[in-house]
Order: structure tokens, then sequence, then C-alpha cells
């Protein structure tokens, strides 16, 4: 089994306050992680910390076998992709295009690999018509995709989402979780997805969810697991998602664990 | 203090060439004393609309009324002022616009530029975080160290403090955690209690039947259509596919079951609703 990322032991304290205190947390190679966790929880610093954006008090982050410092860490990033909320804040090309273009100019790729390697990227993300239009005329949907396609065109080892959806409408959320769901597909063990959010619907499609409060891990465990845990999800500042809302409300339910679709197939055929 | 728009039109560089027309044939009427919803997919024309309500944008053509006051084309900006201190309206994510050392600084900003004393603005913007739930402990803080749910609440008691009849909020949830979402609904609903008209964007369906009395649907730049949610969430399937408009969360569970062969009596709203559905309960009704 091979490790993405490994943290063990780490501390962490922000304005004197501590965040982390002895946090571990171990992520394989070609898993789809869901952090979640209320704002304010940790889940955004836990990204940075990783990205070395932020630096440890104490502790170790191993990407990928390297160990995280100062000497590694543009090796670190090299392997992370980073998706953030804002579509509008990480806009820097004239075109969809150039967008894509400036973060492999920033690797030194030959330029007349250039266009082949934007067109794919762009393609794997939905958004290859796009190529020439300017940002500005996307919807924040389409301009998380070219995000998502800027990252992956560095062809990371990992891609980090963090709260991507977050100020999107109902419509670029639903885009952007299928382009990741198709993502996940493609690459299948050679991407490890990690998505930050408070979207629990969201969390559902993760192949495990972790939920974190004030820099500790709360639950961990397949999304059967942690939305077993109502209870302590709400004490956490969460919700169940829909689904499962709806099932522990039901007078006779499942006994397992059910998605949307499972549960829809179940009342379908319970008395019609 | 209902507001009215009459065949209200409106285009960016009107009477240029280069017009750009967004809102077309508007007549709506928004209830005094209620919460009312504008949803509609992004580019139909809610923030335009929005923007109409104290006269960051002045129609090109018809008017609105607000109370007494007739907003038209011809009014100048001076005149705008106090209309200004009527119509509080807080953007999205107003939390990028806090500035000050402190969370009371920040909120006493607006109450201040509209003519109050320091000492009236500083009872004013304390008597607003009480209203918004912002704890006496962290008005002394920065902004800036707070956390998300908590920074979009000081925002908002920026624009409270100088106690807007009307409150425009353009998608006050977006972004935040399940707790912070539900605690923003009630801020919403409270605010209708203290007798505010409140008006209210939201892409979240399930946050407008949760606290709408009324909802206005904008599509392409018109009013697609107007009246209580639970008039326009029972529509026919067909028009919210031909507006881009979703069913709250219940409603469209319980559309997904229809196609797979178990129908319902009735189309639910709410998750509580559609549970009771199932468990049997409605057929005593």
């Amino acid at each position: 089994m091979v490790k993405a990322i490994e943290i063990n032991n780490l501390k962490y304290s922000y304005d004197e306050q501590p965040l982390f205190n002895d946090f571990n947390l171990n992520i394989e190679a070609g898993q789809w992680v869901a952090l979640v966790g209320h704002n304010g929880s940790g889940k955004s610093t836990l990204a940075k910390l990783i990205l070395g954006l932020l630096v440890a008090d104490e502790g170790q982050i191993i990407v990928f076998d390297e160990q995280l410092s100062i000497e590694s860490v543009h090796r670190v990033r090299a392997k992370i992709g980073m998706v953030f909320q804002n579509p509008d804040n990480q806009f820097v090309g004239a075109t969809v295009a150039d967008d894509v273009a400036f973060g492999l100019e920033n690797t030194k790729v030959d330029s007349s690999d250039m266009p082949q390697k934007i067109d794919a990227a762009l393609t794997v993300v939905g958004m290859q018509d796009f190529k020439d239009r300017e940002p500005h005329t996307l919807s924040g949907g389409q301009k998380q995709r070219v995000a998502l396609a800027s990252v992956l065109a560095l062809q990371p080892k990992i891609i980090i989402l963090d709260e991507a959806t977050a100020m999107l409408d109902p419509d670029g959320r639903m885009t952007v979780m299928e382009t990741l769901q198709q993502l996940k597909q493609q690459f299948g063990q050679n991407l490890t997805l990690i998505t930050i959010t408070h979207d629990m619907d969201e969390a559902t499609l993760a192949d495990r969810v972790v939920v974190i409060n004030d820099g500790r891990k709360i639950l961990d465990g397949t999304p059967a697991k942690v939305f077993s845990q109502r209870r302590v999800l709400h004490d956490n500042g969460l919700e169940l998602p829909f689904a499962n809302e709806l099932a522990y409300q039901l007078d006779k339910k499942p006994e397992d664990y059910m998605d949307e679709r499972e549960l829809i197939q179940w009342l379908s055929t319970l008395n019609k | 203090m209902a507001i009215n728009f009459e065949q209200v039109n409106f285009s960016y560089g009107a009477g240029t060439t280069l017009a750009q027309p967004i809102l077309h044939d508007i007549n709506v009427t928004i209830p005094d004393g209620q919460v009312t919803a504008i949803v509609g997919q992004t580019g139909s024309g809610k923030s335009t609309l929005i923007q109409h309500l104290n006269g960051l944008l002045k129609p090109t053509s018809g008017r609105i009324i607000i109370d007494d006051f007739i907003l038209t084309n011809g009014i100048k900006e001076k005149q705008l002022t106090g209309l200004r201190a009527r119509v509080g309206m807080v953007f999205q994510f107003p939390e990028n616009q806090l500035f000050a050392n402190t969370v009371l600084d920040d909120v006493m900003y607006a109450p201040i530029n509209f003519g109050y004393s320091k000492r009236e603005a500083q009872i004013a913007a304390k008597e607003a975080l009480k209203r918004v739930h912002v704890s006496e402990k962290l008005w002394h803080k920065s902004p800036f160290e707070l956390s998300g749910g908590q920074m979009r609440r000081v925002a908002m008691a920026g624009t409270l403090a100088s106690n807007p009849d009307i409150v425009v909020l353009d998608e006050p949830a977006a972004g935040l955690d399940p707790k912070g979402q539900n605690e923003l609904l009630n801020i919403v609903r409270d605010l209708k209690s203290a007798g505010k008209l409140v008006v209210l964007i939201s892409h979240q369906m399930d946050h407008v039947i949760a606290v709408a009395d009324h909802m206005i649907v904008m599509n392409n730049g018109r009013v697609a259509a107007e009246g209580t949610p639970t008039e326009i969430f029972n529509r026919d399937l067909s028009w919210f596919k031909e507006v881009a408009l979703d069913l709250p969360k219940a409603g469209q569970f319980a559309e997904k079951l229809r196609q797979k062969g178990r129908s319902l009596s009735r189309r639910p709203l709410l998750l509580t609703e559609l549970a009771k559905m199932l468990n049997g309960d409605d057929q005593h009704e």
C-alpha cells in the first residue's frame, strides 16, 4: 500500500492557540478523501500545512516518501495541485488557454509541447470549447473547472480542493462534482483526491470521510461508517447528507447505510 | 412600505451603440413585512434587480416605488442619500469588505457615515451586533480573527446598524457550514419579526422554502413567476426545466422516486414532510 500523505504527531499553533496537537492522518495513494468540518475547524489550515504554506511547530508531513522541509518544499508542492474556494482569485491568463499555460511555463515545459498539454487538460474537464474565451465571461462552475485543468496540466499526484464548490450555484456545483468523479474514473490509482468541504452530499462521493474539529479527528471511515454517527456530526456543527437524514426519520428504515440512489431504489420496491 | 416595480427596463450603456439590455418589463410587488426570495440561475438578472432597490442602478425606463420614494432614471445622486439609509444592502461575501481594527469600529462605520454621532453609532452598532448574535467577547477583536460565519454576521451588523426598514441580502448563507447557514436563516426570521421587509437572493431552494413568504423567479431578465413558494414549487415539472430552477431537495427526491415507480399523493417540499408521507401519515389527512 503506497501512502500519498503521512502526517505524524503534527503540532501547530495559531496565535499561541494550539490548533493541532499530536494530529495523525495517513492517506493512501488513489484514495478520495473528503475532509469535513465546520468553518474554523482547522481543515483548511491542514491543507496549507501539507502544501508548506504554513510551517508546523512539530511533527512530520510526508508526501510520497518525501518529508516536507524548507529544502524539499518545492519538490513536495510539485506533487500537489490545489484549487481554492474563490474562482475569481486564481486567474492570471487573458484567455482560458493562457491560464492553463501559465502553470506550465513555470515548470519549464517545452513550448512546443504546450498546446497539446493544454488541450488535453481542458478536454478532461470538458472545457476545450472555451479555450479562447476570457475567464471573466465564464460561470463560476466553468471557472473552477478551468482552475482544475490548470492543476491537471502539471500532472500532480494529489489534488486538494479547498471548498472549491462553496461559492458556486447548484448547477456549477454539480458540474464540478461530476468532473471530479470522472477524473477519479480516468486516473484511478494515479490520482489522490482530497476534497475539503462542509457539504455532506458532496462528501458521500468520497471513498473515505474524515471529520475534524478543533484540530482533532472526530470520525474517520467510509461514508457508511461516518454517516451512521448522526449525533456526533450534529455535535460538531454538521448534518447528515439528505438521503441519510431522510432514512433516519423513516419508521421503517433500511438496515444498512444507503446512498441516495440506493435509498430511492429501496423505497421504490418497498410497497408500490 | 411595499416596493413596486412598474414597467422597469434596464440596459447597461443605454443610449449608446453598445447598449446591453438586462431587465425587461419588470412589474412586481415586494410585500411589506414579509421575506421575499428572488431566485433564478446565474445571469438571470437577480443582482441587477436588487441593485435598483437603493438606487445603485437607476431604471433605464419605468419606475420603482419604495414607500413614498419614486426612483426613476432622472433622479439625482443627492436625492438617494435618504433612500440608502432606509434600504440596507448586504452583498455576497460581505466579509471581504471588513476593514477596521475592531469588530465594533467596523460596524460603527456606516452609521457614522449616515451622520450619527460617535456615541449614537456605538449604541447602534452594539444593538446590531446583538441582533446577529455576535458575542460581546468578540467586539474588541480584529474582525480578521473571526471564523467565516462570525465574519459574515459582523458584516451584516454593519448594514443593520443604521436600522434600515428594508434589508436586502444577496446569498447570505453561501459558503457557510450547516450550523452557520441555520444561524443566518434564523437572523432572517428575526428581521421579519422586527417588522423589516427582507429581500433575499438565494440559489438554495431549501432556504427559500424555510424562510420566504413570497418568491420572484427571474429568467433571462424577465419575471418568470411570482407567488408564494408553495404555489411556485407546485408548478409543473417541465416549467422548472424551462426556467432552470431546482425544486427543494425533498421535491427532487420525490421526483426521482416517482421515476422509479413510487408516486406520492403530492409534492413534498420539506424533508420532514417527505418522511411523514413515506411513513404513511399523510393518508389520514
